[in-house]
């Protein structure tokens, strides 16, 4: 169903787009309706992505081919390990479901820690280990880089009393956090304007424009 | 003049002078000029160094509240690869719309390169839960993680998944992402399998990831929607039909170049009202000591 | 034992990537990707594990006829929609990638109603910026002065006022005390991050096996 050149779905997405805009007037029932849409779809989503993406390709489908090839009745691990995680729902088994959940944060925990210090502690550390003597503006810009570092380290060192020189040394770092957060609160604002952009766009281009040309 | 009813001016007249100053360039295009910096070339350069025998994993941990930013950047990124040949393999990590991203890019852009083959030039594995569990996984193989691809056909006889089996087959790693799953392919995948790895990210997340590019994790940061018009420029001055490509009306409104017109007023706007509010604070602090 | 197993299986699965890490054995490695592998079927089946708990809540809401209860109905009739399409295919084996209606529901309803969900913070922040940005001390002063050259530096106008020098100015800002100060932030997360995660994989934090025997 069409009408002027506009079809349905750009019609329901042009409704829902301003519903959702109708907040900044006030709050109200048009807003709400779509706030609960969101939420409820939203959830469905993930129902959907997980079944068609993960479980069917990579449990379902090998299980159904063949149960002993490629030692695929293994598989039947992940698969009660899954289950078990809604046990907790149940009051009488909610025990049940820490099995579950050991293994789940056990392994995301185990991961975590390697991919913190392998992946974040070291490189960052080893980077910050510049060259100061060289002579030259990039021997002075490595100093800040240092300067900077160690400042804001100590700032966050809070078992010590931030007094004396340490207080100093701390005041500094805070002076690099402010120019860092200016710079995020300026990035920030150019995230939100290109989400309010890609929006008003949709209307312009793809709803009013079409709608006045028919 | 009533400087206490200056400084607090209702919120609404605020939101209706970003709505206009947000409007304006959307219907009437200014077309500002931009100048390429060096965390963007990073990218472009080390596509340019690549050819058709080599494979990039293109993943898309985006969703539709990041489609403005990271859409562009997705276009120009797949244009560049395709134009080259490259081989790409694009996947999704990111739960809420990230494997939708990728099937609407996807089919975009594949319909300028009609001489690709799908399965053999490019392929779309489609989404896998777990974050990190899928990417460690792909450093033994690729085939096992994604067994189909995004429609559910089999990856199994496919020329590009036979040949790119994991990440030593993979010359580049590119991850359009929002939140912090940019940041996972750099201290996990680039950190422990020594893969270059470049992330498009959302504008919050930019100020952050220039620690990671200075510290050579990641190779390229391309910031919010002036890192996707950025690398619009460049592929744009090097390959003419490209930018032939953006200069059709349809593609044009939706380029990251255009949205530049819509940030440059909208900046403007703020910075004008951060200026003035301050002018209006100290006055009534001077007014509130006299 | 409810309370002993659990924390025993967190120890040995959460050393194991460890472990695996710093042994490049054979063995060792094709077990450490045997467990990658399934955590990506069991983080599937974790990823809808809100829904029961929202179905619940959302039921208890409506048969009480609590506040804001429709909503309630509008919320799950949405869910059961976006649901139904999500496995139909699956369950008929008629589709083996999405259900086209499923894609359609995504595309024009979610998209949009995430998209503009999150527009809105443009004019929060535009009305924060009016509001609260005040110069009140130095580190406000410093704060105010960094975004507006990142600000300018950002968008064309910006070179255009000073002839070229406010990109370079924004990048080198970025990279210098920009990246000094998130390194610091980086390390300093990281290292709690780390220290946190030792604390679970050896038991000594077990709030995430909630209460109770």
């Amino acid at each position: 169903m069409e009408a002027t050149g506009v079809s349905i779905w750009v019609w329901v997405n042009a409704f829902l787009t301003l519903c959702i805009l109708s907040f900044l007037y006030k709050d109200n029932p048009f807003f709400r309706f779509a706030e609960s849409l969101f939420a409820g779809m939203s959830l469905g989503y993930y129902i959907g992505i997980v079944t068609v993406q993960t479980l069917q390709p990579n449990l379902i489908a090998p299980l159904k081919q063949s149960f002993t090839a490629n030692y695929n009745f293994l598989l039947l691990i992940p698969m009660a390990l899954g289950i078990m995680l809604y046990f907790r729902y149940i009051a009488r088994v909610a025990w049940v479901a820490r099995i579950a959940l050991a293994v789940y944060i056990g392994y995301y925990v185990g991961v975590l820690m390697m991919q913190k210090i392998h992946g974040q502690v070291i490189p960052q550390t080893r980077d910050t280990i510049m060259p100061i003597t060289t002579g030259g503006i990039d021997a002075l810009w490595n100093i800040l880089v240092i300067v900077g570092v160690f400042s804001v380290l100590i700032y966050f060192y809070f078992s010590i009393e931030h007094k004396g020189i340490v207080g100093k040394l701390s005041r500094v770092g805070i002076w690099f956090l402010m120019i860092s957060f200016g710079a995020s609160f300026g990035y920030t604002i150019m995230a939100r304007i290109s989400l309010l952009m890609g929006r008003f766009s949709f209307l312009v281009n793809n709803w009013i424009r079409p709608l006045i040309s028919g | 003049m009533d400087i206490d009813k200056l400084l607090y001016i209702d919120r609404r007249i605020i939101y209706l002078l970003v709505a206009i100053g947000a409007l304006i360039p959307i219907i009437k295009p200014i077309g500002l000029p931009v100048v390429p910096t060096d965390p963007v070339q990073g990218l472009f350069d080390k596509v340019e160094s690549l050819g058709p025998e080599d494979a990039v994993v293109i993943s898309y941990d985006y969703g539709p509240s990041s489609e403005p930013e990271l859409n562009p950047m997705s276009e120009a990124i797949l244009r560049h690869c395709f134009t080259r040949r490259i081989r790409v393999m694009i996947m999704a990590i990111f739960p809420l719309g990230g494997v939708n991203m990728a099937i609407r890019q996807v089919e975009k852009i594949e319909a300028e390169f009609p001489g690709l083959v799908y399965g053999d030039d490019y392929v779309n594995l489609g989404y896998k839960d777990g974050g990190q569990a899928p990417m460690k996984a792909m450093a033994v193989s690729i085939e096992e993680v994604f067994p189909t691809d995004v429609e559910g056909t089999s990856t199994d006889g496919m020329p590009i998944v036979e040949e790119i089996r994991n990440y030593d087959d993979v010359a580049l790693v590119i991850s359009l992402a929002t939140g912090i799953i940019g940041e996972w392919w750099a201290d996990l995948v680039n950190a422990q399998f020594d893969v270059p790895v470049a992330v498009g990210c959302t504008a919050v997340s930019a100020p952050k990831y220039y620690a990671f590019f200075r510290s050579q994790q990641m190779i390229a940061v391309l910031g919010g929607l002036r890192g996707a018009a950025e690398y619009e420029e460049l592929v744009k001055r090097k390959y003419p039909k490209i930018a032939a490509t953006y200069e059709k009306p349809e593609q044009k409104v939706i380029s990251a170049t255009t949205g530049m017109d819509v940030q440059s007023i909208i900046h403007v706007i703020i910075i004008a009202f951060i200026v003035f509010g301050n002018i209006m604070f100290f006055a009534s602090k001077k007014k509130g000591r006299g | 034992m409810r309370r002993t197993i659990p924390l025993v299986l967190t120890f040995v699965v959460g050393m194991y990537p460890v472990f695996a890490f710093f042994v490049p054995h054979n063995v060792i490695s094709n077990m450490n990707q045997r467990l990658d592998t399934y955590l990506v079927i069991v983080a599937a089946f974790a990823l809808p594990l809100g829904v029961v708990n929202l179905v619940g809540m959302n039921l208890s809401k409506i048969k009480q006829k609590k506040s804001g209860w429709p909503y309630s109905i509008v919320l799950l009739a949405g869910l059961a929609v976006m649901a139904y399409f999500g496995v139909v295919g699956v369950i008929t084996g008629q589709y083996t990638g999405f259900h086209p209606t499923f894609e359609d529901l995504f595309e024009h309803m979610v998209s949009p109603l995430q998209a503009t969900m999150f527009s809105l913070l443009a004019f929060y922040v535009a009305s924060a910026a009016y509001r609260a940005f005040r110069a009140r001390n130095v580190e406000a002063t410093i704060l105010l002065i960094a975004a507006i050259v990142v600000m300018l530096g950002r968008i064309p106008f910006g070179d255009m006022l000073t002839g070229g020098n406010m990109t370079p100015l924004s990048e080198w800002l970025m990279d210098k005390p920009n990246a000094a100060a998130q390194r610091g932030i980086i390390i300093g997360a990281a290292l709690g991050a780390a220290s946190m995660s030792i604390r679970v994989i050896l038991g000594i934090e077990t709030t995430y096996l909630g209460k109770g025997e």
